[in-house]
């Protein structure tokens, strides 16, 4: 589905056949301020407090596996020698890359809707990477076309403060550290892994799968499932189900730390819905929750409905792996807590990554810690 | 009318290759609390004198025999302050800061002071000084207020990648020829440290550029053996938010350099 014929647009008067910014008015030109005009000239960058800001790193957008490697075996200088010499030969695409090109996909039917908006996506690199290695980035991004003109090469100091500086919406990183540390400073971030399978996702529209608890929503009933039980948490569920799944803490709300990023996504989602692209929309959202939906998930959906937040398709899976419902819907990301689903997504060629956050995360201690106490099997 | 005095304590050093750099004496000194002592307060560029100086001392380690350093200069254009000859001396003693020499002049003729004393960086909390001395071919750099209340141990030079030219550009313009000397010698500078652990960062800015200015200025500065440790590319994005996590000490543009316009 293209928006270039036409086909879905009920009012034609902002559609351009070509796509171009034939819109803009003449003086829009001047406004480029110090850009050099090129023949085919790029777009400018959204400013950051406008932008849906994505910050990637260079592991998750391109595959480094190889030069992974080399700087875990053979040290940094090594590392830096390599990708110098190879500065020319463009990296293949990373768990990431697909979730970025349908990033650019949106932008480009929302620059066609809404020429004058800056509320578009803007994918900023955000790597440690010594600026040594920037050439062989830059290359790369120019070889496969994409759209990234921000991004900051720390040489290995923490990439925090700049994340804060862009205003960053998402963080996603090979780094776990790099993710937690992100997520404690209150920016929705996930850990990728690079992952064998990778199913065909689509090219027009970006599909968003998230976890419920601990991911959206606070972990509170996460933490009664784990202390007293599967009936426990039922019983607690069905008494509070008119009580959104969030939580005051001091003066403040905590909801799950990716709740925002939905919320950013839903505000796109309505320019689109107010140009009557609702069933075609180029953004699509899903819930997939082990909750099952005769029960706790009534709490889920009234939670959703009371942060006014919209979510395309609920998926309650009561209990049943993730890996197959995700094989159906083929999201470009799926966001969850618990490694156990992360994992099982992957295996079938869904692009999983780690939230972690909330009780889940003290589960692997707490299983460590067993093996350690009881006596080891010979 | 110009004076240089020599500072004793400190030795001199090669003036072929040292890089001399220029601070006025009212960056580094507080001089608004006058209580009328032998010794100044602090100023806004007194973290910057010592990350200098840490950089000298560990070229030192590296080679004892170095004679690429940093050959800091105390400029005082202030006519107040040069009657205040001694306290300056004595404050930069009582500091123990590396400071070689002591250039007194007058508003209207301290830039005849920085070509007599073949200064290639001279830094200032002036905006009109560094105009000055720009227009008298001297790199120059405005030291910024705001930044300076979060030093970094470690020397960071920001140079700007909008205006680093490519090397075929014909004719240069003046203020470029020492920027590119300056930055050559900070390159040649940087290589004696390894990749971590430098006393001395160069950090590479595209303000206003994206990518493709950011790959032109990585390649040039390459050819001209400086090698960047980061580089960040903002493509129009406010610069305050960012500039204030890099923490650069000063920026090298194309001569006249502004941190925050």
């Amino acid at each position: 589905m293209s928006l270039n014929n036409g086909q879905t647009l009920t009012s034609g008067q902002d559609s351009t056949r070509n796509g171009s910014n034939s819109n803009r008015a003449p003086w829009e030109g001047v406004r480029a301020g110090l850009k050099p005009s090129t023949p085919t000239r790029k777009p400018e960058s959204p400013k950051p407090e406008n932008a849906i800001t994505i910050a990637v790193s260079s592991r998750v957008l391109f595959s480094m596996e190889k030069e992974q490697q080399i700087f875990e075996r053979q040290g940094m200088e090594d590392y830096i020698k390599y990708q110098v010499e190879h500065e020319t030969q463009p990296l293949s695409p990373g768990p990431a890359f697909s979730f970025v090109k349908a990033l650019e996909a949106v932008n480009t039917q929302l620059r066609e809707l809404y020429p004058e908006s800056e509320e578009l996506f803007d994918v900023v690199l955000m790597t440690n990477n010594h600026a040594n290695v920037g050439l062989r980035l830059i290359n790369t991004i120019n070889h496969h076309q994409l759209f990234i003109e921000r991004f900051c090469m720390t040489g290995g100091n923490s990439p925090i403060g700049y994340l804060k500086a862009y205003h960053t919406n998402l963080y996603l990183s090979a780094d776990p550290i790099k993710v937690r540390e992100a997520l404690e400073e209150g920016i929705a971030a996930a850990t990728m892994f690079s992952q064998e399978k990778m199913t065909e996702v689509s090219e027009t529209q970006l599909r968003v799968a998230f976890d419920g608890d601990a991911v959206l929503f606070s972990d509170e009933s996460e933490r009664i499932y784990k202390a007293h039980g599967r009936d426990k948490f039922f019983e607690h569920e069905k008494a509070h189900e008119n009580k959104p799944l969030d939580h005051v803490q001091y003066t403040h709300t905590v909801t799950g730390p990716l709740k925002c990023f939905l919320e950013a996504l839903g505000k796109l989602q309505k320019k689109f819905y107010d140009k009557g692209q609702r069933t075609d929309c180029p953004i699509r959202t899903y819930l997939v929750t082990a909750r099952s939906a005769a029960s706790s998930g009534t709490r889920a959906l009234k939670t959703l409905r009371s942060w006014g937040l919209e979510i395309n398709e609920a998926l309650f899976l009561a209990g049943a792996p993730k890996g197959p419902v995700l094989e159906k819907i083929r999201p470009h990301i799926f966001f969850d807590d618990h490694m156990f689903h992360v994992e099982g997504a992957a295996e079938l060629g869904t692009v999983a990554c780690h939230v972690p956050y909330g009780i889940a995360q003290t589960v692997s201690k707490k299983g460590i810690k067993d093996r350690e106490t009881s006596p080891a099997p010979k | 009318m110009v004076s240089t005095i020599q500072n004793t304590d400190v030795k001199q050093k090669d003036a072929d290759r040292a890089v001399v750099v220029a601070v006025t004496s009212r960056a580094v000194f507080e001089s608004a609390a006058d209580d009328g002592g032998d010794v100044y307060g602090v100023g806004v560029a007194f973290p910057l004198l010592q990350a200098l100086h840490k950089v000298n001392e560990r070229l030192l380690e590296e080679s004892s025999a170095e004679s690429l350093l940093f050959d800091v200069i105390l400029i005082t254009t202030d006519d107040q302050q040069q009657q205040q000859s001694s306290r300056i001396t004595s404050s930069t003693r009582h500091y123990g800061l590396e400071v070689s020499r002591f250039c007194f002049s007058s508003q209207e003729d301290f830039t005849e002071s920085l070509l007599k004393n073949n200064v290639q960086l001279f830094l200032t909390i002036d905006r009109d000084e560094v105009l000055r001395a720009s227009q008298n071919g001297v790199l120059s750099a405005l030291l910024d207020q705001q930044l300076a209340s979060c030093p970094s141990e470690q020397l960071r030079v920001m140079i700007s990648g909008d205006a680093v030219i490519k090397p075929d550009t014909d004719p240069m313009p003046p203020g470029q020829k020492g920027a590119q000397s300056f930055s050559t010698q900070l390159g040649q500078m940087r290589q004696k440290f390894g990749i971590f652990n430098s006393p001395l960062s160069i950090v590479l800015v595209t303000l206003h550029g994206g990518r493709e200015s950011c790959g032109d200025a990585l390649r040039t500065l390459r050819s001209r053996g400086v090698s960047v440790d980061e580089a960040h590319c903002l493509a129009g994005a406010p610069r305050g938010p960012i500039l204030s996590v890099l923490r650069p000490h000063f920026l090298l543009s194309d001569g006249v350099s502004y941190l925050q316009e």
